[in-house]
């Protein structure tokens, strides 16, 4: 009967078009990173020369290529030491309160949906040394005005914040997905088991929200590991190149000074160190987590 | 007493968080209708003595912002909708279609795309583009805008065919329709309410796209508003009046459309990370 259903020939057609772009676009750019990783192409002649490891041995002894790999990992500490435990703190006050929590949630969100350009300028103009909001501010309790981007010590701190701004919102929203879906006879009970607040907050609500946080993380990290725009924007990777991290290192090379091969070689280096810190962080935490039995 | 204090404590954070969230966005309010940066550095907090429209003007003719704007509006727009279409008719396909075993394998291909970290392959992405011939034109960033989309696109509509009940289609089979048949008259109509959530993701994907527009675009007419706002501030870095005016262009299609679809970008950017 449903012989319209098997057409094999429709089925292609159907599947044919996306399946093409899905392939030249995800799946060959994989092999041909991998490939030019260990040639030294510059990215425009008709020759390309085979050269071995040597790409990956410039990359692991240059500093700058270290330094942009800390900033990343600044960016995954900074999201998981400071951004999640108030991420959490957020998402149960607006799970808690009964009015006003459609606005908050709103509000809160609505940062994560703007272009990221577009907020570096916005916080670019915030740490203008001399206009600016946060001096002006700052200013107010007598503190001297602080060249925030321009000065190595303040530099990337600021670009973690707007990073931070931006985005905890949208997490905030996930977490409040997964709170208010835990059934209600939970905390009824242990309420009238005459627990408080704080101790329904840690003892029931944090435990059964723990995958969510995991997940979390695991973003938290993949964002970490792709972030390129935002220091693009706000400090293209100064003072000094203190706030390079591994993206625009790679884009630095590959486009701006046409060592294709060896950026390619560093798109490799951020694949490996993602799944090096995906692996990680499964093994020695998310896995423990999941023993926990409710 | 002790009881009004405890319900008030929630509140003060959550209004505080809230003020930093909104505070920089009125910021930018206020200082886009600021004569000039003196009248900003005079008065960083509060409405203006007088309302400047002229930065509005000045940035939407001179700067150029009309033209990036146009350009960002088509670009986005037009590829959402290709990747619909693509992606609408692969994931009736593998959810609808009897193939056996290549509709798992074909869905699960594609579900892949979603772990990959799709900016550590831009360098081969510039070099396809270049093959192609397109580099520096709209194309360039179009095609590889809609193959971006593809896997989320997917995975949100393959959920969404796959609950449709068997019988709607059995009962089209029997009135004589083909399978384009079935998915245009039958699937496509049902489908429409997460055929928006997915346009307006995609649509929002676009709209704020950085990185390839910035690095594959080099004429001036063709660029797009976020690297038009970027190069712009570069170079007029000293009027801060007129860059807030134009962050509000950038900013306030993207607040226009969540203000009446929030429910729905909220539900399609959160369901799409998760699934990732």
């Amino acid at each position: 009967m449903n012989k319209a259903l098997r057409n094999p020939l429709v089925f292609t057609l159907f599947v044919l078009p996306a399946l093409f772009l899905f392939m030249m676009f995800f799946i060959y750019p994989i092999f041909s990173s991998l490939y030019y990783s260990f040639t030294s192409w510059n990215g425009v002649s008709d020759t390309v020369k085979f050269s071995g490891l040597t790409n990956f041995k410039k990359a692991l002894g240059d500093e700058r290529f270290w330094i942009s790999a800390k900033n990343n990992g600044l960016f995954i500490c900074f999201s998981v030491f400071i951004q999640v435990p108030l991420i959490v703190l957020f998402s149960l006050l607006i799970a808690n309160v009964k009015k006003l929590k459609g606005l908050y949630k709103t509000a809160v969100f609505m940062p994560s949906i703007m272009s990221t350009a577009v907020i570096g300028i916005l916080w670019g103009f915030i740490y203008e040394p001399n206009i600016g909001l946060l001096n002006k501010l700052i200013g107010l309790v007598g503190i001297e005005p602080i060249y925030w981007l321009s000065d190595e010590r303040f530099a990337m701190i600021s670009i973690l914040i707007t990073n931070a701004w931006q985005w905890t919102g949208f997490y905030i929203v996930m977490v409040l997905a997964a709170i208010l879906s835990i059934p209600g006879e939970l905390n009824e009970a242990a309420m009238i088991d005459g627990a408080t607040g704080v101790q329904r907050a840690t003892r029931i609500t944090l435990p059964l929200i723990m995958p969510i946080i995991t997940v979390v993380i695991m973003l938290s990290i993949a964002g970490a590991m792709k972030a390129a725009d935002i220091v693009i924007v706000m400090t293209k990777g100064g003072p000094a190149g203190s706030t390079e991290v591994m993206a625009t290192y790679m884009i630095k090379y590959a486009i701006t000074n046409f060592k294709y091969g060896y950026g390619n070689a560093i798109a490799v280096l951020i694949f490996i160190f993602t799944l090096l810190v995906t692996a990680l962080y499964q093994l020695l935490i998310a896995r423990r987590n999941e023993r926990i039995e409710y | 007493m002790l009881r009004t204090l405890k319900k008030c404590i929630p509140h003060v954070i959550l209004l505080a968080y809230l003020l930093v969230i909104l505070f920089p966005f009125l910021f930018v309010l206020f200082s886009s209708v600021k004569k000039n940066n003196l009248e900003i550095a005079l008065n960083p907090f509060g409405i203006p003595k007088e309302f400047v429209f002229d930065n509005y003007i000045e940035a939407w003719v001179n700067a150029k912002i009309s033209t990036y704007f146009f350009n960002s509006m088509y670009i986005a727009i037009f590829a959402s909708v290709v990747t619909i279409l693509l992606g609408s008719m692969f994931a009736f396909a593998v959810t609808r279609m009897r193939q056996g075993k290549w509709n798992g394998i074909l869905f699960s291909l594609v579900l892949v795309g979603m772990l990959i970290p799709n900016n550590a392959l831009m360098l081969p992405i510039y070099t396809i583009v270049r093959k192609l011939g397109i580099l520096n034109t709209h194309w360039a960033l179009i095609i590889p805008y809609i193959a971006n989309a593809i896997p989320f696109t997917v995975i949100i509509l393959a959920a969404f065919m796959r609950i449709l009940p068997r019988e709607i289609e059995e009962a089209a089979v029997m009135d004589g329709l083909n399978a384009p048949g079935i998915f245009a008259k039958i699937i496509v109509p049902l489908t429409v309410p997460a055929m928006v959530t997915v346009f307006i993701v995609n649509f929002l994907g676009n709209w704020n796209e950085f990185l390839l527009a910035n690095y594959f675009l080099s004429n001036d007419e063709l660029r797009t508003l976020p690297v038009g706002m970027v190069q712009f501030r570069d170079q007029y870095q000293m009027n801060y009046a007129q860059m807030s005016a134009g962050i509000v262009y950038s900013v306030l299609p993207v607040v226009i459309i969540y203000a009446f679809l929030q429910e729905k970008i909220i539900e399609g950017l959160t369901a799409g990370s998760v699934k990732g």
